[in-house]
């Protein structure tokens, strides 16, 4: 897995897919790029990944762009502040950090097989997740959210919020819609 | 209960409008207001300014509640915000005596806010405008 951030004008440069470890391969310029965008309303109210589920090919790059607000594209990994393991072991974890302005990105390369999940870090709590299967449902990502409870070596891991559970996209639906669009009161 | 923690807020609010030291308060009127006052995008990443609110200060120790000064594109100040997590609401958490600049209440707006840096749990803010409706809705870009 590689990451890379960027504003967006980098985007037409050609210089978008140049990241930390990124080598800009033919191969790799060739690679499918999908885009997952980084909401708000006007008010700071509503927030939330579009889309909110995707299935994707191991190898495809997933950008998150902002388009308002403040955001991060968090992994739940321990390493991102105790939030318990939901991508698959062998994966590398990833943290934006704080995408402050609109055109901001952020660029994952997804290889190992899973599910994915991930947060904004300061909209956690309001239930801003995400969920990304790359080739087939494995890993931890498919277990029970509380999964790890009472195993050695978790106790500082967090519990994921409430409002976050409930967003997260089943992963039937993403693999029968492949992009999934959260809609409802709440969105 | 939320409703009982407003009125804690704006009973402080109104305290603080007594109390307001003219001097502070002439301080405050323009960008920077200075003292404790820091810039917020100094503080933590976020733009210098924020569409529908303006250029935030606030004084680091009196977080997270605020107040923050909010400044329009001229300087001027237009807003003090308190910012109220839902979770110090459900734990029936009081706020009193925070500070209030000196300016007369246009209006008050409560509004929902999922969270940003600083501030990174579901919140409410309390706006205190010193301006008009209209003069707000002109802080959108």
């Amino acid at each position: 897995m590689t990451v890379q951030s960027r504003r967006e004008f980098l985007k037409v440069s050609g210089l978008a897919l140049v990241g930390l470890g990124f080598v800009p391969s033919r191969r790799a310029r060739a690679a499918a790029v999908e885009v997952i965008e980084m909401r708000s309303d006007a008010l700071g109210s509503r927030v939330w990944f579009d889309p909110a589920g995707l299935l994707v090919e191991p190898g495809t790059i997933v950008r998150w762009i902002v388009r308002e607000n403040v955001h991060t594209t968090t992994a739940y990994h321990p390493r991102n502040d105790h939030h318990p393991l939901r991508i698959p072991e062998h994966a590398v974890p990833w943290d934006s950090g704080f995408l402050v302005n609109p055109g901001d990105y952020f660029d994952v390369t997804l290889t190992v097989p899973g599910v994915y999940d991930y947060y904004c870090m300061p909209h956690e709590a309001a239930g801003m997740v995400g969920r990304i299967i790359v080739g087939k449902p494995r890993g931890p990502g498919t277990e029970p959210f509380d999964y790890w409870a009472g195993r050695a070596g978790t106790e500082e891991w967090r519990h994921v919020p409430d409002a976050a559970r409930k967003s997260f996209p089943s992963i039937a639906r993403i693999l029968a819609e492949h992009r999934v669009h959260l809609t409802g009161p709440g969105m | 209960m939320k409703r009982f923690a407003f009125t804690v807020l704006a009973g402080a609010i109104s305290a603080g409008m007594l109390f307001a030291s003219p001097n502070t308060a002439a301080a405050q009127s323009k960008a920077p207001p200075g003292g404790a006052y820091q810039p917020v995008s100094k503080l933590v990443p976020l733009p210098d300014f924020l569409p529908g609110l303006g250029t935030l200060y606030v004084d680091p120790a009196s977080l997270p509640a605020g107040p923050f000064l909010a400044y329009d594109h001229q300087g001027k100040l237009v807003s003090s915000i308190y910012m109220i997590p839902i979770s110090d609401m459900d734990a029936h958490k009081n706020f009193s005596d925070l500070k209030i600049a000196h300016e007369r209440v246009d209006h008050v707006d409560i509004v929902f806010n999922a969270g940003h840096p600083g501030v990174a749990v579901p919140h409410y803010h309390v706006i205190v405008w010193y301006v008009s409706q209209a003069d707000a809705a002109k802080l959108a870009k």
